[in-house]
């Protein structure tokens, strides 16, 4: 049963998290991505493997396995396809798999394709092909835990579950591969050699058998830890692993992003500049003060009488002909002084045109009733705007008015606002 | 690091600069709708700012106007008709910044950071659409303090897009959320994210017949796109992509970049990304392919917008925090670079 779980999620490479419809495939990966040798390409059956195989072959110490991710690349643990994973990453990995998406449309598509593919893969697994080297669900072993030669022979009858540290003995190394693995030994490429395992696997049932079920410890474990996750209502720990660990490339990747999965925004929005705090200087803070009851309710009358006091502002700010823009006047005269004098210090050029605008806005606003704002300026919008060609017309408000004519044509959209 | 070996000049794409750049990275990049004769470009950035500019047929950027709000600037959006643009802020507020009076006024309130704004224009109605962290989705009359609807979202809004009458809004956890906004908003469909990881950005795209929206692209924080509709014929027809992920450099990691933003280009349909690998890329989503990369800049590129007929290409370049504040340098300087973009977007096939 716990093998059925096991197939809502799909096999995947501990190594790189890469994720595979087929166990098979997976191994072809795992060969050819993380054991192969790279001085005579080699493909090895597992990390201690190619650790050893470069050791005593070509003298060459390897402490990391190829293309993994940097907290995966442990040379020691022995993997193999999915056997040997560390507990607690499996149950990491299912943990993100089932917390993140329940994943329909995959474990749609994945129960009749793994169907197929487990009994067959499962089968050459750990008991026939790889004896002596497949790790077990039991997680890494300690080197130190090597069990003795003998132990292919055991295992056939050892339960599953007793198969435990498979790790191979130094003594066994230069052969690895090859002598503990004889049929795979003699067929590289990496496909043939399934075959074999295949009619291997269906020579020997019960060792078949028993495979199954020592993979199911793993299984069961994952879904149950899943679940606590999410009683826990533990978001962000689940989450933080997220993006350090999860990488579906084939090769060793990294994800440029922070460890915790919260949005770039909000990590940044975090750091003490960036906090909205009210500005030092009053025109901000009080604008926004004002501002929120002005949410409140509005009135035609003050809305004009805001205009009014925004056009003396930009009169006594801007200059000249910008002064005389009044309303749209006062964009002009901003556009002018930053025409002159460049947006690049930010407001810089602004902030003596605008910055005055902003100043008298709040008084302004202050005067009102605290419950009115909003409305002031909607209507603005409409009230406002119909006087404008008139009142643009004098100073040099055509210019204005040619950018934004929208203004105008806004008018109709602007009325049928109920909805 | 990367940054550093990559980019030895600032602009590798011999892109025209936009004048008087923002002090700080741009968070909101958007053209003037079709409704204005004139080109302006809008960006709304981490300095608090609203900036302004008028595009010239030659390319030539002006300095039109300039508003501050009390917070960062998470999101820009035009009017329909160009006279007004939104801004939402980490302040928790919303304004409206009348172009023609240079007034800006608050019109939508949430409990925490705003982060999108857009615009809805119905034929039966109009109104703002906001969507925070605080989870809530509302939609505004511009002239009432009240929200003529509230609804809740099953996370933070990580990113939106609105191209009536479909309305999207993705959020951490992977939730993404489909909005009908015919007759009234309302909410359509709940959809799991195809992508395994943190959704950074939404894009609506139109059908190329129909020229009605149908389906949105989604880009994660791991370097990958996801292609759904709404209603696939097929399954097949949804899918994901990678980008954003440079050849591995020293050490054999590869380096998976966010995908920071993505825009569908008005007339071919195709697309555009952005990545915090500082590179930019254009796509056929339909032939699967990719269009162009661009060379890489040496700094990420955080925004990117098309104009209303797709002749120009915007994009900004400024760090966007994905090395955490370690990485951040207030003395580098941010960009918008604008790029004639029309025949580099056309379909492959065609």
């Amino acid at each position: 049963m716990g093998r059925k779980k096991k197939k809502a999620s799909k096999p995947w490479c501990w190594y790189c998290n890469r994720e595979f419809d087929d166990e098979k495939i997976l191994i072809q990966h795992q060969k050819a991505k993380h054991f192969k040798c790279h001085i005579c390409h080699k493909k090895l059956y597992t990390g201690p493997g190619l650790s050893i195989h470069c050791m005593q072959v070509h003298k060459e110490a390897i402490d990391k396995v190829p293309n993994s991710l940097p907290n995966r690349s442990n040379i020691e643990i022995e993997i193999y396809g999915m056997e040997g994973i560390p507990p607690e990453d499996v149950k990491e990995h299912e943990k993100q798999k089932s917390g993140g998406g329940k994943g329909s449309d995959s474990d749609d598509d994945e129960p009749a394709a793994k169907k197929k593919a487990t009994p067959a893969l499962l089968g050459p697994g750990p008991s026939q092909v790889t004896q002596g080297i497949l790790p077990t669900p039991m997680g890494p072993v300690p080197p130190g835990m090597y069990p003795g030669p003998m132990q292919s022979m055991q295992m056939q009858m050892m339960p599953p579950f007793m198969q435990a540290p498979r790790m191979m003995m130094p003594g066994m190394r230069p052969l690895f591969p090859a002598a503990s693995m004889p049929p795979t030994s003699t067929s590289k490429p990496t496909f043939p050699a399934y075959s074999i395992y295949g009619s291997l696997s269906s020579g020997s049932n019960t060792a078949y058998y028993s495979n199954a079920t020592i993979s199911a410890p793993p299984t069961t474990t994952t879904p149950s830890s899943a679940s606590e996750a999410k009683e826990n209502g533990d978001v962000k720990p689940p989450a933080a692993n997220v993006c350090p660990l999860v990488t579906a490339t084939g090769a060793g990747s990294k994800i440029v992003h922070p460890p915790e999965d919260v949005s770039l925004d909000e990590i940044r929005a975090r750091a003490p500049r960036y906090k909205p705090k009210p500005k030092p200087d009053q025109p901000a803070h009080h604008h926004h003060h004002h501002h929120q009851p002005a949410l409140m309710s509005p009135s035609t009358s003050q809305a004009e009488v805001w205009v009014a006091a925004h056009m003396s502002a930009a009169v006594a700010a801007a200059r000249q002909q910008q002064c005389a823009a009044l309303r749209r006047g006062v964009l002009g005269g901003v556009v002018s002084v930053l025409g002159g004098g460049g947006l690049v210090p930010g407001g810089g050029g602004l902030v003596p045109g605008g910055g005055a605008l902003v100043q008298r806005a709040p008084v302004s606003v202050a005067q009102m009733p605290p419950v009115v704002p909003m409305l002031p300026v909607m209507p603005q919008f409409n009230l406002v705007r119909p006087l404008q060609p008139g009142m643009l017309l004098p100073g040099g408000m055509m210019p204005m008015g040619a950018m934004f004519p929208g203004g105008m044509a806004g008018l109709p959209v602007m009325q049928p606002r109920y909805r | 690091m990367f940054n550093q070996l990559a980019g030895a000049q600032g602009n590798p794409n011999k892109d025209l600069e936009v004048t008087s750049p923002p002090d700080d990275t741009v968070s909101a990049l958007e053209f003037s709708p079709p409704s204005l004769p004139q080109t302006f470009l809008v960006s709304g950035s981490w300095d608090c700012r609203v900036r302004c500019w008028e595009v010239e047929a030659s390319g030539k950027t002006v300095p039109k106007a300039v508003q501050t709000m009390d917070g960062p600037i998470l999101d820009v959006a035009w009017h329909d008709d160009g006279s007004k643009i939104f801004m939402a802020s980490t302040d928790k507020s919303v304004k409206c910044w009348d172009l023609a009076s240079n007034q800006s006024i608050q019109v939508a309130a949430h409990e925490a950071p705003v982060k999108t704004c857009h615009w809805i224009k119905a034929p039966n109605y109009t109104c703002l659409m906001t969507a925070s962290w605080d989870k809530t989705l509302k939609f505004w009359d511009t002239r009432s303090a009240v929200p003529i609807m509230n609804m809740n979202l099953s996370e933070r809004c990580y990113c939106a897009d609105v191209d009536y009458p479909l309305a999207v809004v993705g959020t951490a956890d992977r939730g993404i959320c489909l909005y009908t906004l015919e007759g009234k908003p309302a909410e359509f469909k709940r959809v799991e994210s195809p992508l395994k990881h943190q959704l950074r950005c939404i894009a609506i795209f139109r059908d190329k017949k129909s020229k009605q929206p149908t389906g949105f692209a989604l880009g994660s924080v791991e370097g990958r796109v996801a292609i759904q509709y709404v209603n696939p014929a097929n399954p097949k027809d949804n899918f994901t992509f990678k980008c954003h992920r440079p050849p591995a450099t020293t050490g054999g990691y590869q380096d998976i970049y966010a995908v920071n933003d993505i825009a569908f280009h008005p007339a071919h349909g195709t697309l555009a990304t952005v990545g915090s690998d500082g590179s930019f890329s254009f796509w056929d989503k339909d032939a699967r392919t990719r269009l162009k990369s661009s060379e890489m800049l040496d700094q990420p590129l955080t925004k990117c917008a098309f104009n209303h007929n797709g002749q120009i290409f915007a994009y900004a370049v400024g760090y966007d925090w994905s090395k955490g504040h370690e990485h951040f340098n207030p003395a580098k300087k941010n960009f918008i670079y604008l790029r004639a973009c029309y025949d580099d977007l056309k379909p492959r096939s065609t």
